[in-house]
């Protein structure tokens, strides 16, 4: 997905032409941002990376600072300006850290589902920052374990290493559909199922993993 | 999430200021806001309205529905109907903590304002904690329409928590499957595990 942002009102005579068909305003960027935010929170398990909203949203930061030199102290503007830089790079930041977070939990299960990706030729969920940080911190983990256990009494155990931590995919989660969603499929332990549809705007309490891909495809978002 | 994170989100909701200054247009990343004219009302971001008020550079215009004639046949209806009400806004716990805290001076019948609120809150809460009980005993997902993002935040833990526990015992028995297991399952789909809720 290529994101670009329609320059507001500030500068009129640009041309449209020079960019992408995808194009949005930096509205509708945070308003993505802030679902991406959400999604990543409430989900179980790591999603596909958000970095084209994450960049174009901090161009703007940048471009709105750069502006921002050149205003008075006391100016009003200069204050409400700086009051909204804070809340984007908050919400920048969270969503950022929350990614983190999730790399250092599952770091060997999302490794291995990279690699999985990479091999089928599916796009990777992690970006290649993201990609190298968990790399290393899995090598780093390795390392640490392999010098703690030097002094173990006897074999050296090994068996911890097949058991992954893995998210526990079927957490439930509220859903709010983004718009109607025809049978979206219920299995149930017992291996019956439910078909539920849901109307625009609707919100479910749900296990996640009747309603991940429907995340992932951006039909509905976690709240 | 914290509570102070369902603010965050709550806070870019549009509400109507009078400024006391002029100003040409602001351009915000989240749209623009403007251009300030004293005494001719404008919309701004909630966030924006708390910062001028608290500054002394604007008098709020409160939402319409923050009225005390419109919160009591709100809270009517919420008293009689079985299901939730649409509330008039998707933030209203934090539109009138907000604006009641900051701006008491705006809204006519403030402390009035104040105590219905607080009181459909509760009838929602209550409301809520009730249909936990029906959620819990069998079915393997629960609407929550028309619940507001703080009160879906204020069961946030506990519900889907109990909720995963309950699957987590549901695939053990179906794994083993021995009559043994399915006390343990009778008990929980009783009233018991509902009523701590309570």
């Amino acid at each position: 997905m290529d994101i670009n942002i329609i320059e507001n009102t500030e500068n009129p005579q640009s041309d449209e032409s020079e960019y992408e068909e995808i194009a949005h305003t930096a509205a509708e960027v945070l308003q993505l941002m802030e679902e991406a935010w959400l999604n990543e929170k409430f989900a179980p398990e790591i999603l596909p990376h958000k970095y084209d909203i994450v960049e174009c949203l901090l161009g703007q930061v940048s471009h709105v600072e750069e502006n921002l030199s050149n205003v008075h102290n006391d100016d009003l503007r200069r204050s409400l300006h700086q009051m909204e830089l804070d809340r984007l790079r908050y919400l920048v930041s969270s969503y950022l850290r929350l990614r983190l977070e999730k790399i250092e939990r599952f770091v060997y299960f999302i490794l291995k589902q990279e690699e999985e990706r990479s091999q089928k030729g599916e796009e990777n969920y992690l970006n290649d920052n993201e990609l190298n940080f968990a790399k290393c911190y899995g090598q780093s983990l390795d390392q640490h374990f392999t010098d703690q256990l030097q002094f173990w009494p006897g074999n050296i155990p090994a068996e911890w290493k097949n058991q992954l931590i893995v998210p526990n995919i079927y957490s439930y989660v509220f859903m709010k559909a983004k718009n109607e969603i025809e049978g979206v499929m219920i299995n149930h332990v017992n291996e019956e199922e439910e078909v539920v549809d849901l109307k625009t705007g609707s919100q479910i309490l749900i296990s996640y993993n009747n309603v991940g891909h429907l995340i992932r495809n951006n039909q509905s978002c976690l709240i | 999430m914290n509570p102070e994170e369902v603010e965050f989100l709550g806070e870019k909701q549009l509400i109507s200021v009078i400024p006391t200054f002029n100003s040409s247009t602001i351009h915000l990343v989240s749209g623009d806001i403007g251009p300030f004219r004293a005494s001719l009302p404008v919309n701004v971001p909630l966030w924006v309205a708390v910062n001028l008020k608290q500054q002394r550079k604007c008098k709020i215009q409160p939402p319409d529905w923050m009225d005390v004639e419109r919160l009591e046949l709100l809270k009517e209806a919420e008293k009689t109907s079985r299901n939730f009400v649409k509330m008039p806004s998707e933030h209203y716990m934090i539109e009138g903590k907000l604006l009641l805290s900051v701006a008491a001076d705006d809204i006519s019948r403030a402390d009035e304002v104040r105590t219905i609120i607080k009181d459909i809150w509760d009838i929602r809460m209550s409301k809520l904690r009730s249909s936990v009980n029906t959620l819990i005993m069998g079915k393997s997902y629960g609407n929550v329409d028309n619940l507001t993002i703080m009160e879906i935040n204020s069961m946030r833990p506990l519900i889907p928590h109990a909720m995963d526990q309950i699957h987590r015992m549901k695939m053990e028995r179906s794994r083993f499957g021995t009559p043994s297991q399915s006390v343990s399952l009778a008990l929980l789909n009783s009233s018991n595990v509902a009523s701590t809720f309570k």
